[in-house]
């Protein structure tokens, strides 16, 4: 058994290593789950909001080209808004009554249409494929359900101008956007159901959301110039006053100065990995090498380095009391030591999806081994201190030895076998 | 606050300029309590600490404001936020001496919060760290994600087996290896989404939607949920501009806050708690950093001995020997240094990107290319793997040592793979 100190740090380690693993898992499970249902067919119940884009979008590789809408399309594309907004009210209310209500009719001249439509919401869902027996239910369910009266069927989508809405106000408005160029995408089937394989290439965001994105975009920049190319006086006498305050408070302070933030700790980690492994290739190296003999200026010249023993780290290397403050956070280390405070757009181009795995895999691979190194510094600060101190006696300091082998240099997969050498007895079965 | 854009100077706008200053700060930071509590706290009035404290808590804790951390109580939001403080090496020792239970010291907390802003862009971080993500992202380099607070309830739980050690080593692995299995799966259905809704975006340079505007399409309770916070961001944003705007006079105000303040006695007479010294990552990187050291030393009295020993005694041949190799030494540490400041020079991508899928070979075009990256995990992955085989091998000789001190056992090694 392990004392009590060591294992509760070891175990803390540990654990927290399991979990940010588990939350890396349940942000990805979360990613899973919302990615599959988008490649499923999309539920009826659940199809795009109607959206009352100008002028008719449609397209499956050319770019979209508005043409400006005439007033008696906006007007039409009104009242087509109106009527669908009514219709999620009701469809809302629907579904909160239970099933087999009737629709009520948005206008008069379709009452028949409306009855009809009184399929209970449940059915209008399950039946997410095709179903061409029954009768399409209605707008309420269906933003694009085909008026019946047409002539051949016509599927539009968010996006395209217009909708197919209620049974009910339908017939009116369609008799005038029928003027209107609206492509049907599937040529004379009523497929209800929405799949992003086969109609992805006709969605459209709504304006709404455009705008609030290219203001948030816009603001966005309009921070980081502030930012960085700043030289306006207000915010060099800013700059200053708040240099100015900085001072006054440490000059009126009762605790030591500043310590070491994450940034300069990741740095000096690098740091220390690079001369680590710098060191590893020199002394690899034959020394029959007339010019590779000069390890002992380096260790003289390294140990004066002002840009590796910094002052700072100077001071932490000699004197490690009083520097450190007990349960500080162990914040996230920036790879590089300190992301940029002001977000800006960053783009990642891939090109396949093979292309875009071995970059995913390679990433959690770093990550892991990041982990298991910082993990493997933190065992062997630990163990080897412990078997160190204690006489190799008997069995437990062996077995203790033989674990810490395996977790420290085998990373807990393999175990050695150890043979006493007098007898015939095992100590350990392999 | 309206956007009155007055010209000439005029009295009363002094007298409007810092109520205004503070009520742009309170718009921009999250959680921020009313601009009339600020006031009260330069008073000490003691309905302005507790405000204060859970703002402190809110804009220090690395993970973002959900339920749970939100709900923790008064008291150990305010030890919390004290411990934060200190590591980041805040130096009044008044508001350590701060009673727990929240009730005092809004002046105190008043300057803690302006301490924060001085040092660096603290609302530009915060509102970083809460952007609405509209794309899939990924980030470019990947930073051991701790949680910044120890969990409650996993307390002391007394000495351990090693056995239970090595279960959790194996536990660890098997979560990695889930981990990586599900991660191949969503980056295939990322390509399909991707290359689904080609088109479709009115950014051109984008291309196609993410999965967070197609969600947002099939559901459009959501989406307008996701507008909802776009646009509270938006006024978080225009709040933070004109902030940074109107600035200037809040800090002349917090000198006066500063000078209200009693000076504090110059000897600490206690330190609330004596910290550990080997606590946290940067004393691991000091015990590295001795060992390191120590190595080198050995390193060197050896090859120095055995060195003198084959040139051999004195004389100027040995001088300039001697000599020739201090230059090519100092050559190679100019080299080392060069490269290590080229690597903190060059400006790496931090952070998360916006996964763009595109057929495009534009060489100059924006955005990192998959590729690139890829490279460059490569190389960092072949550095830890040759730090972890190293640090594998150290552990082996000292067991090996330590081993060989204890006669009559035969230590057979796991067969090699």
């Amino acid at each position: 058994m392990l004392p009590a100190e060591c294992s509760r740090r070891l175990v803390a380690e540990l654990r927290d290593a399991l979990d940010s693993c588990a939350e890396r898992q349940r942000q990805l499970e979360q990613s899973l789950r919302v990615s599959r249902r988008l490649l499923r067919v999309w539920e009826p119940a659940e199809t795009p909001a109607p959206e009352p884009t100008l002028g008719p979008e449609i397209n499956e590789e050319a770019p979209s080209s508005a043409c400006p809408p005439s007033p008696q399309d906006l007007k039409e594309l009104e009242l087509l808004t109106q009527a669908l907004e009514k219709a999620v009210r009701v469809r809302k209310g629907l579904s909160k009554a239970g099933e087999g209500v009737k629709v009520p009719s948005l206008k008069s001249g379709s009452a028949s249409t409306a009855t009809k439509a009184s399929a209970p919401p449940s059915t209008s869902r399950c039946t997410g494929s095709r179903a061409p027996e029954t009768k399409p239910p209605r707008g309420v369910h269906h933003p694009w359900v085909p008026a019946k009266d047409l002539p051949g069927h016509r599927l539009l989508l968010v996006g395209d101008g217009a909708h197919m809405g209620q049974g009910a106000g339908a017939n009116k408005t369609e008799a005038g956007l029928r003027d209107q160029q609206i492509v049907p995408q599937a040529a004379s089937q009523v497929p209800e159901a929405f799949t992003l394989k086969d109609k992805g290439a006709l969605l459209r965001l709504p304006e709404a959301f455009r705008k609030a994105a290219s203001q948030n975009a816009r603001l966005w920049a309009q921070l980081s110039s502030m930012q960085t190319g700043d030289s306006a006086d207000a915010a060099a006498a800013a700059a200053t006053a708040k240099t100015q305050f900085l001072q006054k408070m440490q000059t009126a302070a009762g605790l030591p100065g500043s310590m070491l933030s994450t940034a300069e700790v990741g740095r000096l980690q690098k740091a220390c990995s690079m001369l680590r492994l710098r060191m590893r290739e020199e002394l690899t190296q034959g020394f029959t090498q007339e010019a590779r003999g000069y390890f002992t200026p380096l260790a003289g010249a390294w140990e004066k380095q002002p840009w590796v023993v910094s002052p700072v780290l100077a001071a932490v290397v000699e004197q490690p009391q009083g520097l450190w403050a007990e349960g500080a956070p162990r914040a996230a280390l920036p790879c590089g030591g300190g992301a940029d405070p002001v977000w800006s757009p960053q783009l990642l181009l891939y090109s396949s999806t093979q292309e875009l795995q071995t970059l995913a895999a390679l990433r959690l691979r770093v990550a892991m081994l990041d982990q298991q190194v910082h993990l493997e510094k933190v065992l062997m600060a630990e163990l080897l201190p412990l078997l160190r101190e204690q006489e190799p006696l008997g069995r437990p300091w062996l077995a203790l030895c033989r674990a810490a082998h395996c977790l420290l240099c085998e990373g807990g997969q393999h175990f050695l076998t150890v043979l006493q050498d007098e007898s015939a007895d095992r100590l350990s079965p392999p | 606050m309206g956007r009155r854009r007055r010209r000439r100077p005029d009295p009363a706008d002094a007298a409007r300029a810092l109520p205004e200053a503070i009520a742009a700060l309170s718009r921009t930071l999250p959680a921020a309590p009313s601009p009339e509590i600020f006031r009260r706290a330069k008073f000490d009035r003691p309905e302005a600490a507790p405000a204060l404290w859970r703002l402190l808590f809110r804009v220090l804790s690395p993970l973002p404001a959900d339920g749970a951390l939100a709900s923790l109580a008064l008291e150990a939001q305010a030890r919390w936020v004290k411990s934060a403080l200190r590591s980041q090496g805040y130096p009044r020792r008044a508001l350590v001496q701060l009673p727990d239970e929240g009730s005092q010291g809004g002046r105190e907390l008043l300057l803690a919060l302006a301490w924060l802003l001085a040092r660096g862009p603290l609302p530009e971080r915060l509102l970083t760290q809460s952007h609405v993500r509209l794309g899939d992202e990924m980030p470019v380099c990947e930073a051991l994600a701790s949680p910044g607070l120890p969990a409650p309830g996993v307390e002391a739980e007394g000495c351990v087996d090693i056995r239970h050690l090595q279960w959790l080593t194996g536990k660890l692995r098997l979560r990695w290896r889930n981990l990586m299995a599900g991660q191949q799966e969503q980056c295939a259905l990322l390509g399909k989404i991707h290359s689904y809704t080609r088109g479709c975006h009115s950014d051109r340079s984008l291309g196609h939607l993410s999965v967070t505007e197609t969600e947002l399409l099939r559901d459009p309770e959501g989406g307008r949920q996701l507008l909802q916070l776009l646009e509270t961001e938006n006024a978080r944003l225009e709040a933070a501009l004109e902030w940074r705007r109107r600035e200037l006079v809040f800090w002349q105000w917090m000198d006066t806050v500063l000078d209200a303040c009693s000076p504090e006695d110059s000897p600490p007479m206690f330190l609330p708690r004596i910290p550990e010294p080997e606590a946290g990552v940067a004393g691991l990187l000091a015990r590295e950093l001795q060992a390191l050291q120590e190595e080198l030393r050995e390193a060197a009295e050896a090859r120095r001995a055995a060195w003198q020993a084959t040139v051999g005694g004195h004389g100027p041949e040995w001088r300039a020997a001697r000599r020739a190799l201090q230059a090519a030494v100092a050559q190679d540490l100019a080299a080392l240094q060069r490269s290590w400041e080229q690597d903190e020079g060059r400006a790496r991508p931090h952070g998360p990107h916006r996964l763009v899928r595109t057929e495009a070979r534009v060489p100059g075009g924006p955005g990192l290319r998959a590729a690139e990256v890829t490279e460059a995990l490569r190389a960092r992955e072949a550095c830890l793997e040759a730090v972890l085989c190293q640090l594998q091998g150290q552990c082996r000789q000292e067991l090996a040592r330590l081993a060989g001190a204890r006669p009559g056992l035969i230590w057979v090694p796991p067969p090699t793979r």
